[in-house]
């Protein structure tokens, strides 16, 4: 016990627990960047920038992701301690909404970075990529900016206030900390906003140039990686029998 | 300046929503900024803390906690090509059948997607795999892109779904009920769909051609062989998954971990290196093991005895040692797993994002009472329940044609759900309606999912109106067995109540 001693008692683990994995955050951040660079020599300091801004929600939103395998295994402690040893653990429902928790909020800011967040698109799509950049930006700062100031500044008097209290959560007889938990709010926001302007610097250069700039290279759903491979097959084989045509023609 | 009671209000709000969302815009943030706009009319500075207590009440939801699990093990799944030996498997059983690819085309759809939750992937993965494969048998065109598209969606019916977690967590039904009561009108609908395929297929031979003889007499050991080590472990996955949460083993929750446990496992075993007789030696003694404790539940289960959660523990043990012992050799990588984690990760931000909108958006709408003159049209109209039921029904249905399922559910159930208290419809039968309906949500064009995933991966000749012709007979089964489930409420409702008296 003396290692609680050390860090304050066993109720503040959700503090570190949410601190640890920051070292992580800034390799991965790191390499995402290096990355990012390595695949674009040719970008412009202003698309640099967005790649900085972008290699840092992805890299927030990746080591927090590994939640879901932590949630996965303790969760699963918890089952099997219950069917084995007849124990339930009294940490496990804590552990498993804040991991939760964590998991979505902090991957917030990378699933706009990757612009997977859904879109009724059934008019969108068929509009020129300069048309969806204006309609973008326009909707960026009436909706996006006001909607998330609003959730910092209400997170922040929500999440200081607890910190105040030094407020413990109820769901079980162990109560953890949870201001860290809902500090948490505070920083997705703040986030969220910083990518909110990366957006509308890609918005802006999208108006400028008429094409979306390119986004980080990440790992993409299984239909969108094979539709993609299809077309290019498709292409490649009108391609080959345009030229072979064309030599016939020659002939 | 506004206070309480401004339904007109509420309707503005809804009516820009509905507007907005045509823009294109995210739209968790959409429903998020009008939310506070409105709210912030309505009652001043408290929409702060209303926007982050209902943020915060998505935070600690402890319903949506299964949504990254499943989601998570739906990836694992879909990453550890397990599809192609599925379908082999499923293909050699239905060989003697009329129709057999075609059926097993739609089994193998069934399971994997019923297992992953994610349809884009399985209608692209059958659409390379079991499409051609159809198309060279001398299949029909419109017959094989049917059962395709048909296919790929049954997996947000049959649960373990995510579709009902979400539909859960909006309507305040249990999850577990709702699990129970999709299981036979999710069996129903492919049921129906078999059976229209093979009436098809007798009616018309040239639809779907036998194999030759060549392939449809294997020896019924390889056949069995190919089942055991294909079909039956993802079977037994999700069995286990769900058995535990409908007989009330486990949570949703913690049905989801195991299942996203078991998801590992079961892709480390499917890719172990079994040129190596230790491993090839493990899995038979597991096997046998395994038998012997599904035979010991059995057994239990019919003499109602308790059954021993110290056993259960074991054979919970014993798989998850197999598994690691496993691991030496297999071809699932580390970057599968890395992909699967990343994965889960966006979609279930995704997800969650769209509920702290449409959780902040339902509040401030319920403020404004936005509900009322929409009640109050409602009832003008004098309808019966029934025939509020169909309205309802067919609303969902037209929203299906723009929309994705994920909207219909998190953002305009909230608007249907105060009157179904009206009307006295459960909603809980409300719910598996509503499921069944969405299914033709990914068919009906213009934005058909499942009709376009297809034609991206289909060979070039493959016309996107022979698509929609081959989907649309299946989506007339789904409204068939929506009438089937309306007519006979006990097909979805009997297994609930039989459960949870």
């Amino acid at each position: 016990m003396d290692v609680f001693a050390f860090i304050g008692g066993p109720k503040e683990i959700p503090l570190y627990a949410f601190l640890a994995p920051i070292p992580i955050v800034i390799w991965v951040f790191g390499t995402e960047f290096k990355d990012a660079v390595r695949r674009t020599p040719n970008a412009s300091t202003g698309e640099r920038l967005l790649y900085l801004v972008d290699s840092l929600s992805t890299a927030v939103g990746k080591t927090y992701g590994w939640a879901i395998l932590i949630l996965t295994f303790t969760t699963s402690y918890e089952v099997f301690s219950r069917y084995m040893f007849g124990a339930p653990t009294d940490w496990a429902f804590d552990a498993s909404y804040m991991l939760y928790g964590a998991l979505f909020m902090l991957g917030g800011a990378y699933a706009l970075s990757r612009n997977s967040h859904v879109r009724g698109d059934f008019i969108y799509r068929a509009w020129s990529p300069r048309r969806q950049a204006m309609m973008d930006l326009v909707l960026y700062v009436l909706f996006f900016f006001p909607g998330m100031l609003a959730f910092v500044y209400a997170g922040f008097g929500f999440a200081e206030l607890s910190r105040r209290m030094n407020e413990h959560s109820s769901a079980s007889p162990n109560g953890p900390i949870v201001w860290p938990f809902k500090w948490m709010i505070v920083f997705v926001g703040v986030m969220m906003v910083i990518q909110g302007v990366v957006e509308v610097m890609r918005c802006i250069m999208c108006i400028r140039s008429g094409e979306w700039p390119q986004r980080l290279h990440d790992v993409e759903e299984l239909e969108k990686v094979m539709l993609e491979d299809a077309e290019k097959k498709k292409q490649a084989e009108m391609k080959a029998a345009e030229e072979s045509g064309l030599r016939r023609g020659d002939v | 300046m506004f206070g309480l009671g401004n339904p007109e209000l509420g309707v503005l709000m809804l009516a820009l929503f509905v507007l907005f969302i045509m823009f294109g815009f995210p739209i968790a943030f959409t429903l998020m900024a009008l939310g506070v706009f409105f709210g912030y009319f309505a009652m001043g500075d408290l929409i702060f803390s209303l926007l982050v207590q209902r943020s915060y009440s998505v935070m600690t939801n402890d319903v949506l906690i299964s949504i990254p699990l499943f989601v998570f093990m739906g990836y694992i799944v879909e990453r550890a090509n397990i599809l192609d030996r599925l379908f082999r498997s499923l293909q050699l059983a239905a060989g003697p059948v009329p129709a057999s690819l075609a059926l097993a085309t739609l089994a193998t759809c069934a399971i994997f997607a019923t297992a992953t939750g994610i349809v884009g992937a399985c209608v692209t993965l059958m659409g390379l795999l079991a499409f051609p494969a159809m198309l060279r048998a001398g299949y029909d065109v419109k017959i094989a892109a049917g059962v395709v598209c048909a296919g790929g969606c049954l997996g947000i019916l049959i649960p373990p779904s995510v579709m009902l977690i979400l539909y859960g967590a909006t309507a305040g039904v249990s999850v577990v009920k709702l699990y129970a009561g999709a299981f036979f009108p999710g069996i129903m609908l492919a049921g129906l769909y078999m059976l229209y395929t093979i009436i098809m297929a007798l009616l018309n031979p040239k639809l779907a051609p036998r194999l030759p003889l060549e392939e449809r007499n294997v020896p019924l050991s390889t056949v069995f062989w190919a089942l055991v080590t294909s079909f039956l472990p993802l079977a037994g996955l999700i069995g286990a998954a769900l058995g535990s949460i409908i007989f009330g083993l486990a949570t949703p929750s913690e049905a989801a971990a195991m299942g996203s446990l078991g998801a590992l496992l079961l892709a480390v075993g499917y890719g172990a290196d079994y040129t190596k007789r230790r491993n090839v030696l493990l899995v038979q003694v597991y096997g046998v093991l395994m038998i012997a404790f599904l035979a010991y539940v059995i057994v239990c289960g019919m003499t109602a005895l308790d059954v021993d959660h110290r056993i259960v523990g074991l054979a919970l043990f014993a798989t998850l040692a197999v598994g690691i012992l496993l691991i030496p050799g297999t071809s699932f990588r580390l970057f599968q797993l890395k992909e699967s984690v990343f994965l889960a990760a966006r979609t279930t931000a995704m997800v969650c994002w769209l509920f702290i909108g449409s959780f902040t958006f339902s509040a401030v709408f319920a403020y404004l009472g936005g509900h009322e003159p929409i009640e109050k049209f409602v009832l003008a109209m004098n309808l019966s329940p029934t025939g509020f039921m169909i309205l309802a029904q067919i609303i969902i249905f037209v929203l299906g044609w723009p929309l994705e399922w994920t909207e219909i559910i998190v953002i305009f159930m909230p608007i249907f759900l105060p009157l179904l208290k009206t009307f006295n419809i459960d909603p809980l039968f409300f719910g598996l309606l509503v499921a069944l309906n969405i299914q033709t949500s990914f068919l009906s064009p213009p934005v058909a999912m499942a009709p376009f995933y297809l034609k991206g991966v289909a060979p070039a000749w493959v016309n996107i109106n022979d698509i929609f012709r081959g989907v649309m007979p299946y989506m007339i089964i789904v409204i068939v067995s929506m009438i089937m489930l309306y007519t006979f409420p006990q097909i979805g409702l009997w297994l609930p109540n039989q459960l949870y008296r």
